[in-house]
């Protein structure tokens, strides 16, 4: 019994395996909200090992995902009119590689911090151009390149980590966010 | 008693599966790592079994520009996926001597310098690179290659642009996540690559 216990006890420290000693040689730990990448074609990189790549790539978001851990996130945990960082840590940041249009404005080829203000019912999406930014703490409206405002959707299934990718549009291609209930949708243009 | 084999059962179940998740990636695949242990499905994208980070040079650079007044740019920085060791031996087994190793998983991992640096002496130009490894016993060849936005299985060397042999050392601890992350040394900073028992530095002047 006592053997079993103490196996027990080493695979529970094998699963959750954030005993990083490196932590104590002032080494980063592995994150809370671990990163995550997509790219517009979905899948760029595979697409290309696979020689399956029918277009350039156009887009790329670098994020991190925080989770919902049981809490009320929109109107609580993301208060409702307040710039939000959609994400955690690092700033999340959108990279086109071709220049796009979002609204009606144009948004020259680079890398942008990427905000959102959520409302019930709507969200402002912000591009902004400090970049290398950690979260919103010193967010700078005077930075901003281009505000639009999309409507959000409910969804009937929780999303419990904060989630992004890209589909397909009729006139480019749509950047989905979704977390817990919500889910909006950011059209790019590349007409 | 009854309920502990259980759990017990459960868990060596849970590694045996994980495991084998993280060997088939290891073996050509190209699917994402894709494990979800404590999360329902995301049907939108799933966490990774092992996920990414991103290493600034200065040391948390963007942490800096939020609590200080930083009006210069970053020198660099390394974004790659972290995987963990499960209890695998990693250096001349999961790892072989002599063959291309990712620095990562999933895609490539990726450095950008926004300014120009030094390596070993040779110029690196300002931008952005996919970095690999060829590990061997006593040292690793670093390479540098222009083949962005790919993922870190298939590395085409055709487009190699520099490499850099560093020696490979006994790690100051030991990593079960593999790490990079930059520390400052006199005139520039060292690219830090670490996992296991094992680990290299890349000395980049600026």
């Amino acid at each position: 019994m006592k053997q079993i216990i103490l196996l027990t006890f080493m695979a529970i420290s094998v699963l959750t395996g954030n005993a990083q000693t490196a932590a104590t040689n002032n080494l980063p730990p592995v994150d809370k909200s671990p990163m995550d990448m997509c790219y517009y074609p979905s899948n760029y990189p595979v697409l290309k090992i696979q020689d399956k790549i029918t277009e350039p790539a156009v887009a790329r978001v670098i994020y991190s995902r925080p989770q919902k851990n049981g809490r009320l996130i929109f109107g609580d945990l993301v208060e409702y009119g307040k710039v939000w960082r959609l994400g955690a840590n690092e700033a999340t940041e959108i990279e086109f590689f071709r220049s796009v249009k979002i609204g009606d404005k144009k948004v020259e080829k680079g890398r942008y911090t990427l905000y959102a203000i959520p409302m019930e019912d709507s969200w402002t999406i912000i591009l902004n151009k400090d970049n290398d930014v950690w979260g919103a703490f010193k967010y700078d409206e005077q930075k901003d390149v281009v505000r639009t405002t999309v409507p959000v959707q409910k969804l009937s299934e929780g999303v419990e980590a904060l989630a992004m990718t890209f589909e397909k549009s009729d006139s480019g291609c749509n950047l989905i966010i979704a977390w817990d209930n919500i889910k909006a949708s950011l059209p790019i243009s590349l007409k | 008693m009854k309920l502990a084999c259980t759990f017990f059962l459960c868990c060596v179940f849970f590694i045996a599966c994980t495991d084998k998740n993280e060997k088939s990636h290891d073996q050509a695949e190209t699917k994402p790592d894709t494990a979800i242990v404590h999360t329902p499905t995301n049907p939108y994208a799933a966490i990774d079994l092992s996920p990414m980070d991103m290493s600034y040079f200065p040391v948390n650079y963007s942490q800096l520009k939020m609590t200080h007044d930083i009006t210069t740019p970053p020198i660099m920085r390394v974004i790659y996926s972290r995987p963990h060791r499960q209890g695998r031996t990693i250096f001349g087994n999961l790892l072989k001597y002599g063959q291309r190793w990712r620095l990562g998983a999933n895609e490539a991992s990726e450095i950008e310098f926004f300014q120009n640096v030094t390596i070993q002496d040779k110029k690196v130009n300002a931008g952005r690179y996919i970095i690999y490894c060829i590990p061997y016993q006593e040292k690793w060849t670093i390479i540098l290659n222009n083949d962005l936005y790919t993922w870190g299985l298939k590395i085409d060397s055709t487009k190699d642009v520099m490499q850099f042999d560093v020696p490979a050392k006994k790690a100051a601890a030991d990593f079960e996540y593999f790490t990079m992350v930059f520390q400052p040394i006199t005139n520039g900073a060292e690219l830090v690559m670490a996992w296991d028992d094992t680990e290299g530095r890349l000395p980049i002047n600026f």
